[in-house]
């Protein structure tokens, strides 16, 4: 059986938790502790050390979704669980005060993980606030990573449908520059 | 909304003045540190250590060791110890409060008696901030 390795990064409150329980097939191992910076982000936990969950795409593919504890003092566990992925969905919420900053910060983290794979984006709460539009997206990953193919999506994390299109596309894309020796770095877009 | 723990500044002071008293209870106590669940630094022993990241870190592991625990159906975590050649830790929960202590003793401290003092402290912490 096929394995792969992906890893939800992003910041806190971008609905990285959400995401793999959208998409498990079994019960999510969750890390939560009381969230201490709700004058920062309004939710009452957030995760301390990782959230796992398991999906089989297709009958043979199964797919270990890992995901990160947003904030920076949890960077040691960034460095642990970049080591065994493939691939990346960075989800950012339209709502954070910088989207386009966490977007290339977190890029910028785990871009090892697109020389690897491949990377996908989504952008969450997008029905809250309307955020960067697509086009402010890609000139941002033009301006910081020139090159680099990465699809972009609106997503809502509690949408099953709507993550599983994201990740059939990452991994879709991790399987095609496997079979095909394509280069990580890609000239056109 | 709540204020976290390691931003009020009694909840500071006392928890440091305990970890001082901790150290004077247990000479082969070398470090130790209350930190909240989410991963915050609320004092130290040394004082002048930095416990940003070791706070991140043992936070970490009380809710890795809270997902084992729930995992394998034995209930909730008690306490975790980690055994080395050069010395142990051992952390639990402050009972009642959203705090974990962390503490590393050298290896003149037998683990249980480790065990005994980091639970005592502990419940030390609790009475201080019922």
């Amino acid at each position: 059986m096929a394995e792969h390795v992906i890893l939800f990064t992003g910041p806190m409150g971008a609905g990285k938790t959400t995401a793999i329980q959208s998409l498990s097939e079994i019960d999510v191992v969750r890390t939560e502790a009381n969230n201490s910076e709700r004058h920062i982000v309004d939710k009452a936990t957030t995760t301390v050390a990782l959230d796992y969950g398991e999906i089989l795409v297709g009958s043979e593919e199964k797919v270990r979704l890992y995901g990160i504890p947003g904030q920076k003092r949890f960077n040691f566990m960034w460095t642990i669980l970049k080591k065994r992925a493939k691939g990346m969905i960075l989800l950012v919420n339209a709502d954070a005060p910088d989207p386009l900053a966490e977007l290339t910060f977190f890029l910028d983290e785990f871009r090892v993980l697109y020389d690897r794979g491949g990377v996908v984006i989504g952008v969450t709460r997008a029905d809250v606030m309307a955020g960067p539009t697509l086009a402010e997206i890609y000139e941002a990953l033009e301006r910081t990573n020139p090159g680099l193919v990465i699809p972009v999506f609106t997503v809502d994390p509690r949408e099953r449908d709507q993550m599983q299109n994201l990740l059939l596309t990452l991994v879709v894309n991790i399987e095609m520059r496997a079979a095909f020796g394509m280069p990580s770095v890609a000239g056109s877009r | 909304m709540s204020t976290g723990l390691h931003l009020k500044p009694d909840v500071v002071e006392a928890a440091s003045t305990l970890l001082g008293e901790m150290k004077a209870a247990a000479s082969s106590l070398s470090y130790a540190a209350l930190l909240t669940d989410d991963g915050f630094d609320v004092a130290r022993y040394p004082v002048k250590s930095d416990g940003e990241r070791f706070a991140g870190m043992a936070s970490s592991m009380q809710a890795l060791g809270d997902a084992v625990a729930h995992e394998l159906s034995i209930g909730d975590s008690e306490y975790i110890i980690i055994a080395s050649g050069k010395g142990h830790v051992v952390q639990l929960r402050v009972p009642g409060q959203e705090l974990v202590l962390s503490a590393l003793f050298d290896n003149d401290a037998t683990v249980g008696h480790a065990l005994a003092v980091t639970r005592s402290f502990a419940q030390k912490a609790a009475d201080l901030l019922a």
